[in-house]
């Protein structure tokens, strides 16, 4: 049985993975690891695949801004920046310098829900990345000096965003309504004074709190040897403190929805060059299994070329305006479905928003044909076989996995639940979900 | 009484801290690597059809994808010359269905197979990159057969074409990295055909259907292409599914050849390309030459990672991390069939663009003084960072794509480690003093009325508009001469006798 948290991780996978079902071709994925814990609580994956000399890294630590208290937004997003100025034994910045100067890549990224660090490194520098995570996972430089260089280089571009990206406040309003409920409404940057008054108490508390080995999952994947990596991996994280049972305490359940009643706003916006919409869904906290259709459902929407939203809107909207997206987003335990498209005039946004939910009504009461179904299964298998089929595709896919999974022990059984989606499955989500009286619109009009 | 009490607690933090160190030790340096591991490569394999269309394979089964890349030779250097542009156009009607699909079918078919479909020109040639799940080579087969064999050039489809090209170019002018690398390609490559890709929007004005049928009919032959396949399949086999999807595919005599590149400029020459309101300065440096031997290919290679192949490289460090003038600051060593180009760019603060160009000469300067460790760190990223570079399915086809259509061989794939491994000081001196160390075009794009004043710092420079009208040339500290009709005879471009 998958978890309500389960669904929160696939649809940050479904924004770009998919499932799939096809009438030709295996559906189970290629998938081997195995997985253990250490002592002190941290998780480790392990994925050997001997085709290139590569080695992927990834950690991912259970901390996004839901983890945030009021009042303290940006922590999440400031402490991954933080996590490459330097800890005990690597001078500031030099973490990337060790990984470059071997030819290899790193990157990170923060969420709503865990932030992930994950490098590639030709195979022979396992040990390099494995002591370059462990010792910022130990023990973290975070001096005052540091603390204020990396708040003030937020604080710069927190206003520069504002100022020059078009909708940016539109997208955080949106969310705001859509989400309702401070953890997951917020954004990830935070607010400025939020920022402002951030203290390196505030940092050091969410560190030690949230960046500790029993709240964070490690994954190799690549071309190494497992009883290798295991001594490596004992020697470098094992005597790693964990933390008692205060850590990381469950989120609260969403509230429910204020009303079961459509909501419409109207806001302005100074930098947008033509008016947009933005129209949302609330999936409650859909329960486990549904999350396979809902995310089926995603890519019948509005992934591929074919989609069935993507080509309605293609047909009244000018095809010199930006694609119109929408996807799933998950944030903690609440799952919910946006779109965003931009639109010559505000009429021309009502015209697609009635096309949706147009739309939306004759996906609900007919069942889709095999061969389209299949077609958006293929889609869905296509970016499911996508994220496993690179090294560190993988090893993020794995530690993302595990995150967000209660039985991480069935994930090679996945696709193949994605392929056995029906449309009975499919028909049903949708009434469930997509109705008007549980959708939010946003419409951004110029100044 | 008080200092004894500090000097104990000094001595207990000293000694847990010596007592930690000690117990941990391993933590205090980076560990030593494990001997690298070899990288197997699978072999290209080649056949020639019937048709005389090439067909290369490599096996990979670790994942359950095939890659199609089609590559024709069919490039920007071809367009008619009336037609610039007409490349582009050709390989944009790719994708638009075929007599039998229309567009939205093509796209139905293109999720069913759950491919991913690119289509990418360069100035030597087309590359149609389609990767689908690995069940589906016939269906994958039959689309792209019915792209080569039954185009749809309907005026429909056309008259959509055009409208999203002369839109995307109509936004890309307000850029100042485009229109910088636009003008860069033109002034450098001058007359040679490779200049041709820097058509601009008024260039789709030429374009018809009768010249588009043209260029296809004379360009998509077999005899002009080559067909790369990767995956769980072999020669034979992807020999056999090719034919029966493209053996009707009729090849044709294909006339014309591209001259070599020259050691182009002769002098180095700086120019401006207004992009009014800009907020940022684009700088480019170019230079080109005629297609070095393989072994000074890879002497380039380590050049440009000494120089800016990556953010560990001395222009990045220099503009971005020590000085703080740019966003970024990176160098090429482009190759292509008539022969390659080094180039420089970088995206600095507008007050700062004269500052910037002189610490990037100053950098190219340093190419001369090379040593063995920088070499050696050089070479290190690049055998490193090789098997990353190919492992994600994509590039692993494009990379065998790319090598086929240069003509390149065993050198840039199962050969690669041992001809980084031979590049020495010596060598990579040797190769920057021929291609670096000579006289560059400088092209800077943005707002002129903030760049102007420090450009005249270092020398005389000619100011052009966004679409590359020249407007006049200003001395070095000295007044502008507007152009009145023609050019002031002393300002004639280098190249023109």
């Amino acid at each position: 049985m998958l978890s309500k948290t389960r669904i929160a991780a696939t649809l940050s996978l479904a924004l770009t993975i998919g499932f799939a079902s096809s009438a030709q071709g295996q559906n189970s994925a290629p998938l081997s690891f195995s997985h253990y814990k250490l002592k002190n609580g941290l998780e480790v994956i392990l994925s050997e695949d001997f085709a290139f000399p590569v080695v992927s890294v990834a950690v991912a630590y259970h901390a996004g801004s839901i983890h945030e208290p009021a009042g303290k937004t940006g922590l999440a997003y400031l402490m991954e920046d933080l996590m490459f100025r330097g800890s005990l034994n690597v001078p500031p910045h030099q973490h990337n310098n060790y990984i470059w100067r071997r030819g290899g890549e790193l990157n990170a990224s923060a969420s709503e829900d865990k932030t992930l660090f994950y490098q590639t490194v030709p195979s022979n520098q396992l040990g390099l990345v494995l002591w370059l995570e462990s010792d910022r996972m130990k023990s973290l430089e975070l001096t005052d000096r540091v603390f204020e260089d990396a708040r003030n280089s937020l604080l710069e571009d927190l206003p520069l965003r504002r100022l020059t990206v078009p909708y940016y406040d539109s997208f955080l309003s949106f969310d705001q309504l859509l989400f309702f409920d401070f953890a997951r409404g917020h954004s990830l940057l935070g607010t400025e004074d939020d920022v402002r008054n951030l203290t390196l108490d505030d940092v050091k508390n969410f560190y030690g709190t949230y960046y500790v080995p029993n709240n964070a999952v490690l994954c190799v994947a690549g071309s190494f040897d497992k009883q290798r990596a295991r001594d490596l991996i004992a020697r470098y994280f094992e005597t790693i403190p964990s933390r008692g049972n205060d850590l990381n305490p469950a989120l609260q359940p969403p509230p429910a929805p204020p009303k079961k009643q459509q909501i419409v706003r109207t806001l302005e916006d100074n930098l947008a060059s033509a008016p947009a919409f933005h129209l949302g869904f609330r999936l409650s906290p859909p329960s486990s299994d549904e999350f396979y259709a809902l995310s089926l459902i995603d890519y019948i929407l509005f992934r591929g070329r074919s989609s069935r939203l993507a080509r309605r809107l293609e047909n009244i909207r000018s095809p010199l305006l930006s694609p119109a997206s929408g996807g799933i987003e998950v944030r903690g335990n609440q799952a919910v479905y946006k779109i965003f498209a931009t639109v010559n005039t505000l009429a021309m946004a009502e015209q697609c928003q009635s096309a949706i939910f147009s739309e939306l009504d004759k996906l609900k009461i007919a069942y889709m044909p095999e061969s389209e179904l299949t077609r958006f299964k293929n889609l869905l298998k296509k970016d499911y076989l996508w994220r496993i089929s690179s090294t560190r595709e993988r090893a993020i896919f794995l530690a993302e996995s595990y995150l967000t999974m209660d039985h991480f022990d069935d994930l090679p059984l996945e696709l193949q639940r994605f392929m056995s989606i029906t449309p009975v499955e499919i028909v049903t989500l949708l009434n469930r979900y997509f109705k008007t009286e549980n959708s939010l619109i946003v419409n951004v009009r110029t100044k | 009484m008080t200092k004894i009490r500090i000097i104990l607690s000094l001595a207990a933090v000293l000694w847990a801290t010596l007592l930690y160190a000690q117990r941990e030790p391993f933590r205090r340096n980076p560990p030593s690597p494990d001997p690298l591991q070899e990288l197997k490569l699978p072999l290209i394999d080649t056949a020639v059809m019937s048709n005389r269309l090439s067909v290369s394979v490599a096996y990979r089964d670790d994942v359950p994808f095939i890659g199609l890349e089609l590559i024709v030779f069919a490039g920007e250097s071809f367009s008619p010359e009336r037609s610039p542009g007409m490349a582009m156009f050709a390989a944009q009607m790719l994708g638009r269905g075929s007599l039998t699909h229309s567009t939205s079918e093509f796209q139905e078919i293109l999720d069913s197979v759950g491919g991913t479909f690119s289509v990418s020109v360069n100035p030597d040639y087309v590359l149609v990159s389609f990767h689908f799940l690995e069940e589906y080579l016939d269906q994958a087969l039959q689309l792209i057969s019915e792209m080569l064999l039954q185009p749809n050039f309907s005026e429909r489809e056309i008259a959509s074409a055009r409208l999203r090209v002369t839109y995307d170019l109509s936004e890309k002018d307000k850029d100042p990295e485009f229109v910088g690398q636009r003008h860069l390609i033109r002034l450098l490559f001058n007359d040679h055909p490779y200049a041709k890709s820097s058509f601009t929007r008024e260039a789709i004005r030429t374009w018809n259907l009768k010249d588009l049928q043209d260029f296809f009919g004379r360009t998509y032959r077999p005899n002009n292409a080559h067909i790369v396949l990767t995956g769980s399949l072999n020669l034979r086999t992807a020999v056999r599914k090719v034919s029966t999807f493209l053996n009707l595919w009729q090849p044709q005599e294909i006339s014309g050849s591209l001259i070599p590149l020259s050691l182009a400029p002769e002098k180095t020459r700086l120019c401006l390309i207004d992009v009014p309101q800009s907020q940022e300065a684009m700088i480019f440096l170019g230079t080109s030459y005629p297609l070095p031997s393989v072994p000074e290919q890879f002497d380039l290679k380590v050049l440009n990672q000494v120089l800016g192949g990556t953010l560990n490289s001395r222009l990045f460090m220099n503009l971005r991390e020590s000085k703080a003038f740019a966003k970024f600051a990176f160098s090429e060593a482009d190759l292509w069939t008539a022969g390659g180009a080094f180039i420089i760019r970088a995206k600095v603060r507008p007050d700062v663009a004269a500052a910037s160009i002189k610490e990037i000469k100053k950098e190219i300067e340093g190419m001369a003084n090379l040593s063995s460790e920088e070499i050696e760190q050089a070479k290190a990223y690049l055998i490193g960072h090789f098997p990353m570079e190919i492992e994600p399915f994509e590039n692993f086809s494009g990379k065998i794509a790319e090598i086929k259509a240069l003509g390149a061989g065993d050198e840039c794939w199962s050969k690669y480690y041992e001809q980084v491994s031979l590049v020495n000081a010596e060598r990579a001196v040797a190769a920057a003093k021929k291609y670096l160390l000579r006289p560059f075009l400088i092209v800077v794009a943005g707002d002129k009325n903030r760049l102007a004043d420090q450009l005249a710092e270092i020398g005389s420079f000619e100011v052009f508009d966004n679409k590359g009208q020249f407007l006049y040339t200003v001395n070095g500290k000295g007044a502008a001469h507007e152009a009145r009709g023609m050019r002031p005879e002393f300002q004639r471009r280098p190249g023109h006798k």
